[in-house]
């Protein structure tokens, strides 16, 4: 077996974990003593309240809003009360999206995007990424974070790296072809998306001889993982991460859920009701993160929103990291529908495993007087007709119905109605208004 | 391990001393700082659990 790091990758747990809370502390202190949000958060708690590793839960969480807040109005513009570092010393610029309010700006130094990108060559190596492979990055990267890591990263583990920005699908189809590509990332949605033209073009996505994708930037669940896997004839690859904490788990060749990047993140999966105490294997957790040494932007128990179910730190590929199984989905996607709880994710897993015919959808929730609505609007194969694809429509409403105790509309679209995302899918419109 | 940690002490200590010795050099001193970003990355992926 062959690992980025052999030395931390196999390490003893006990021994992870003691450099994880030596870590933890060194950045307690820094953050106390270099950014004014840390300054005033951690006032009356001291480096020396953290005797043992369960005592980091005195550490308040840090939620997206606090950071929105110190970065309004304060200076030094536009980072605020989160800059760790001199501005002087800041070399490149990243936000989040602002899906969920005003975006974050995320100030990166030499040394911390060096770290960052040091954390993803674990994940890439892992995934099986090697210098052999020609890298094609379909996506036209700016302000936001995504695939310059991945750039910066398969570069450094001395991949051959392909910026494929600034072309259209086709474009990029035939770009993969005309370089023979063999190794490509990007979300789930656009690589599907990518197949779909190619066979549009009369071109069968196996014949790229791409052998691995890496996915990015949505949820993957195992049946589009698969789905993936069929399509491009390789090996699909998840892994999780964001603006705010970096990317910190990926998969490894055994394909079964994603190793937590130790000691570079303490990672914790905490119960959804009370946030105080980790949950056990199988069960499902809220993510709350330390980025243990990117000191321009220090962020200390970031409280993710996501959830993610907790797997064994035993693995077969030989990494003594913590995994995450499953990540579920946000707290925030997770809504109650007619008293049921209801995931996006359910019916993205129910569509990618059963139902091949299905090129595109979108779940839209409306509200009927007091009546909650879920319509799924579908587009088909463009080789069926109107029968079949009527018939593909009932079928989904049946299953949807066994998969979710929600019954459902089904609305079969012309072919090009339903918009194609190449970055994070929108798929899910809850139009309730009070949810 | 421990002989790769002194090895990284050793690297740091060198650029340092260009850095100090740059005098106004500004390639110099970035590269030697460079080499100070790679070391902090040496010294994180190698840490001792007795430390």
């Amino acid at each position: 077996m062959e690992y980025w790091n052999r030395y931390t990758e196999t390490m003893p747990r006990e021994k992870l974990e003691k450099i994880e809370f030596s870590y933890f502390k060194n950045l307690f202190t820094y953050g106390k003593s270099h950014s004014p949000l840390y300054a005033e958060k951690l006032k009356g708690l001291e480096v020396g309240d953290l005797k043992t590793i369960d005592d980091i839960k005195k550490v308040p969480f840090t939620y997206k809003e606090e950071l929105r807040k110190w970065q309004e109005n304060v200076d030094p513009f536009p980072y605020g009360g989160l800059l760790g570092v001199p501005i002087e010393e800041v070399s490149s610029f990243r936000q989040t999206s602002g899906t969920t309010g005003r975006p974050v700006y995320v100030p990166e130094s030499y040394e911390s995007w060096q770290w960052r990108i040091e954390a993803w060559c674990h994940i890439l190596w892992m995934a099986g990424f090697r210098p052999r492979h020609r890298l094609f990055l379909p996506f036209g990267y700016n302000v936001y974070v995504a695939f310059w890591e991945a750039h910066y990263a398969a570069e450094k583990l001395g991949c051959e790296v392909v910026p494929g920005g600034a072309l259209d699908t086709k474009g990029r189809v035939n770009k993969i072809i005309e370089l023979k590509a063999n190794a490509m990332a990007g979300t789930p949605t656009y690589i599907l998306n990518i197949a779909q033209e190619a066979l549009g073009m009369g071109i069968d996505p196996k014949s790229f001889g791409i052998e691995r994708i890496l996915g990015a930037g949505e949820p993957l669940p195992e049946a589009t993982r698969k789905r993936i896997e069929a399509t491009y004839n390789c090996k699909m690859f998840d892994h999780i991460g964001s603006t705010e904490t970096c990317g910190f788990a990926g998969m490894c060749e055994a394909q079964k859920g994603l190793h937590i990047i130790e000691p570079f993140f303490l990672v914790e999966l905490l119960d959804r009701e009370t946030l105080s105490k980790e949950v056990a294997v199988g069960e499902q957790g809220v993510i709350v993160i330390t980025p243990l040494g990117r000191r321009s932007f220090p962020v200390i128990r970031f409280n993710t929103n996501d959830v993610a179910v907790k797997g064994p730190s035993q693995c077969e590929c030989g990494r003594t990291s913590h995994k995450l199984m499953e990540i579920v989905g946000r707290v925030d996607d997770i809504r109650k529908i007619r008293g049921v709880l209801f995931s996006p994710k359910a019916v993205e897993q129910l569509v990618r495993s059963e139902f091949p015919e299905i090129a595109e959808y979108e779940i839209v929730v409306t509200r009927k007087d007091i009546m909650d609505e879920i319509t799924l609007r579908i587009e088909v194969d463009r080789k069926l007709g109107k029968e079949q694809a009527d018939e593909v429509a009932k079928r989904l409403g049946e299953r949807h119905k066994i998969k979710t105790n929600l019954s459902c509309k089904v609305k079969v679209e012309p072919e090009g109605t339903l918009p194609r995302y190449d970055l994070k899918a929108k798929r899910f419109k809850d139009m309730r208004g009070d949810h | 391990m421990d002989e790769i940690r002194r090895e990284i002490k050793n690297i740091e200590a060198s650029a340092e001393r260009i850095k100090a010795l740059a005098d106004g050099n500004n390639a110099v001193a970035k590269n030697a700082s460079v080499i100070l970003t790679f070391v902090y990355l040496l010294k994180f992926l190698t840490p001792s659990a007795e430390e």
